[in-house]
């Protein structure tokens, strides 16, 4: 597999406290890579970074050869639609959209007439299994359900990797668990890199690769 | 965008509290814009329509000497007589359209009194009155007359009858409508030759002012709306030849001194009702926007705060700066084109309303021509015109609150971005 994602000597302070400390590493393509620390070691910091939502004080991030640490404000959000998908913890989904509007969200901006940019969401849901919730809005979702609405909009765009910053964080043991193997099986069927941030073992233990970090550092890899 | 705008409206939906303030900031504006101005407008345009009633827009006079007593033929008080030779001078004047004149007498006579006008019928406002014949035609001689509707009734004149003035017979040929639209309403209509007559060998009108057989007291002078001020300060210049003599007439004029109404000194002398519109009409036109853009900045600015979230969630998505200022966009756009539909509506309704409402309009006492020994009050006998309010709905005015309202719309769109630009995605996404 090759290197999707190389990172240089990569930094962050906030406010006098370092969030993340001379990293470095490389996410190989197609790869299920977790991250795992416990709070507050850095772990969403070092995802921020990698997907630009954070810019890095020192070092470098290399995104399939382009260097995302030198890139603007527009450049990163074009950067995020074009080649990245986030899934958060607490699903971010916007309460007043319905499921499939929530999924086309990243294609509002793309020109691209309605019915196609909905047609789209709604293979996106087929491949998360929530054909059937399409007119719902998110109050009207399980946790479990909501976190598929998440992964569903991260896939719209076909991206190359998927981040989630503790995806099973905010549900329970079964739900989680089904959420990973969703997350799995879209890195296995449809090879996709999916970096994750996680507390739980077990699916740590299942991912390809772990990075543990440690007051902002690797502590092993 | 059309997705876009579907968001807008689910979004005004769920806030319709919030937004509902900001429609109702843009139709306040619309309604106010659009009336008031439209009201303003209508207040200047009743100031012109006394004058309209008699195809002209300037009214010239010149103030005289009071009559030793009231008997006979006299000049209507205080007019004095203006020479045929100011008529050329008049009619040469650039942007004069058309220069028409008459001859306005008070006749005392031993049984009642009348007020005679002495009219050239070919000229303007000759037209006019003919215009304004209910039953029989202009006087084909100078030994017919019309008499006006309400001198008919009181003394049960007919078409074809005689009436006497000072000694001279007229047969009547027709009988005006109501004289309550006219700025200069008279009981006998006859020639102007005829007028000119009667008045040149009137012994006590000689004594008072010296007559000639061609002169007139009253000049009405045609022009452009665009000319006016121009062509009322070169008949200033023209008239200001004949010194005033000393003396006032009862209702304070120098005599000599020479009057030129128009609808800019109706409006100025007549009312200020119509100052007070005009500077209520300013000041709300400047107040109010500011307090649209107020009331719409705040409530945009606290739905901000609540939804910093959602913008968060779409930088994280791939929403750059310029795409969320075309949500915002959308939304404020949808607030305006609400906005303004309504407020056009409700503005049109206001109108439709207000065109039913009369106004009255005081014919300066000169003009009007009453005598003023037969009230108490001089300034009584003013004639009281009354019309419907003349407003309509005007395009130009809906056109100037759309692109005021549009204008609010882009700055209010442009202080949100700013603010929106400044969100860190991570700053609103990282709590819950």
């Amino acid at each position: 597999m090759s290197d999707l994602i190389t990172v240089k000597n990569v930094s962050k302070t906030f406010a006098k406290a370092r969030a993340v400390s001379n990293v470095s590493l490389t996410v190989k393509d197609k790869e299920l890579l977790a991250i795992q620390g416990a709070s507050g070691s850095g772990k969403t910091t070092l995802l921020n970074l990698l997907t630009g939502l954070e810019q890095a004080d020192d070092g470098e991030i290399l995104f399939d050869g382009e260097n995302i640490t030198s890139m603007s404000e527009d450049q990163l959000a074009l950067f995020r639609r074009g080649h990245v998908g986030i899934v958060f913890q607490f699903f971010n989904l916007i309460p007043t959209l319905n499921v499939v509007e929530n999924i086309a969200l990243p294609l509002f901006p793309v020109r691209l007439a309605r019915d196609k940019m909905l047609d789209r969401a709604k293979v996106s849901a087929e491949n998360v299994g929530l054909s059937h919730r399409l007119d719902h809005y998110p109050n009207e979702l399980s946790g479990g359900e909501q976190q598929r609405v998440a992964i569903a909009r991260a896939l719209i765009n076909d991206p190359k990797v998927i981040f989630a910053d503790e995806p099973t964080g905010n549900l329970d043991e079964k739900t989680g668990g089904m959420i990973f193997e969703l997350l799995r099986d879209l890195n296995r069927n449809r090879d996709l890199t999916i970096v994750m941030a996680t507390h739980d073992q077990s699916m740590a233990a299942a991912s390809h690769r772990i990075i543990k970090l440690r007051d902002g550092m690797i502590s092993n890899e | 965008m059309i997705i876009v705008f579907q968001y807008a409206l689910k979004e005004m939906r769920k806030r319709r509290s919030k937004y509902a303030l900001n429609v109702a900031a843009i139709i306040l504006l619309v309604v106010l814009l659009t009336t008031l101005n439209s009201l303003s407008l209508a207040y200047k345009d009743v100031a012109g329509l006394p004058f309209r009633s008699i195809n002209s827009t300037i009214i010239i006079q010149r103030n005289g000497n009071v009559p030793e007593n009231t008997t006979g033929v006299v000049l209507s008080c205080s007019s004095a007589p203006i020479g045929a030779d100011y008529l050329s001078k008049v009619r040469e004047v650039d942007g004069v359209n058309d220069v028409s004149d008459g001859l306005l007498l008070w006749v005392f006579d031993h049984d009642n009194f009348k007020r005679v006008f002495g009219v050239n019928w070919n000229d303007g406002f000759g037209r006019g009155i003919e215009s304004q014949i209910t039953i029989g035609s202009r006087p084909q001689t100078n030994r017919e007359a019309l008499v006006g509707k309400d001198y008919a009734d009181q003394y049960g004149l007919k078409i074809n009858q005689h009436i006497n003035v000072s000694g001279a017979e007229f047969q009547i040929s027709g009988i005006m409508g109501s004289s309550g639209k006219n700025v200069i309403p008279s009981d006998v209509y006859v020639a102007l030759a005829s007028a000119q007559t009667l008045a040149y060998n009137s012994r006590n009108l000689q004594a008072t002012e010296r007559f000639n057989e061609t002169d007139v007291n009253i000049i009405f002078v045609d022009v452009d709306q665009t000319n006016l001020k121009q062509v009322s300060q070169r008949l200033n210049n023209i008239f200001s030849v004949n010194q005033p003599t000393g003396g006032n007439t009862p209702t304070g004029q120098v005599i000599g001194s020479i009057s030129i109404y128009t609808p800019i000194s109706f409006e100025n002398q007549i009312s200020a009702v119509f100052k007070l519109s005009d500077q209520l009409t300013l000041i709300l036109s400047l107040i109010v926007p500011i307090g649209a853009i107020l009331i719409i900045a705040n409530s945009s600015g606290h739905t901000l705060l609540e939804r910093r979230r959602e913008y968060g969630i779409m930088k994280a998505v791939g929403f750059r700066n310029r795409d969320i200022q075309q949500v915002v966009f959308s939304e404020t756009l949808l607030q305006v084109l609400i906005g303004y539909v309504a407020g056009l509506i409700l503005s049109f309704i206001a109108i439709v309303f207000l065109a039913r409402t009369t106004v009255s309009v005081n014919v300066p006492w000169e003009v009007g021509g009453y005598p003023h020994f037969l009230v108490p009050n001089p300034s009584l006998a003013g004639t009281v015109l009354t019309y419907l309010l003349p407003i309509s709905f005007q395009v130009t005015y809906a056109l100037l609150s759309g692109a005021v309202v549009v204008a609010i719309g882009l700055l209010t769109t442009m202080i949100l971005a700013r603010r929106i630009n400044g969100l860190k995605a991570m700053e609103v996404l990282r709590y819950e």
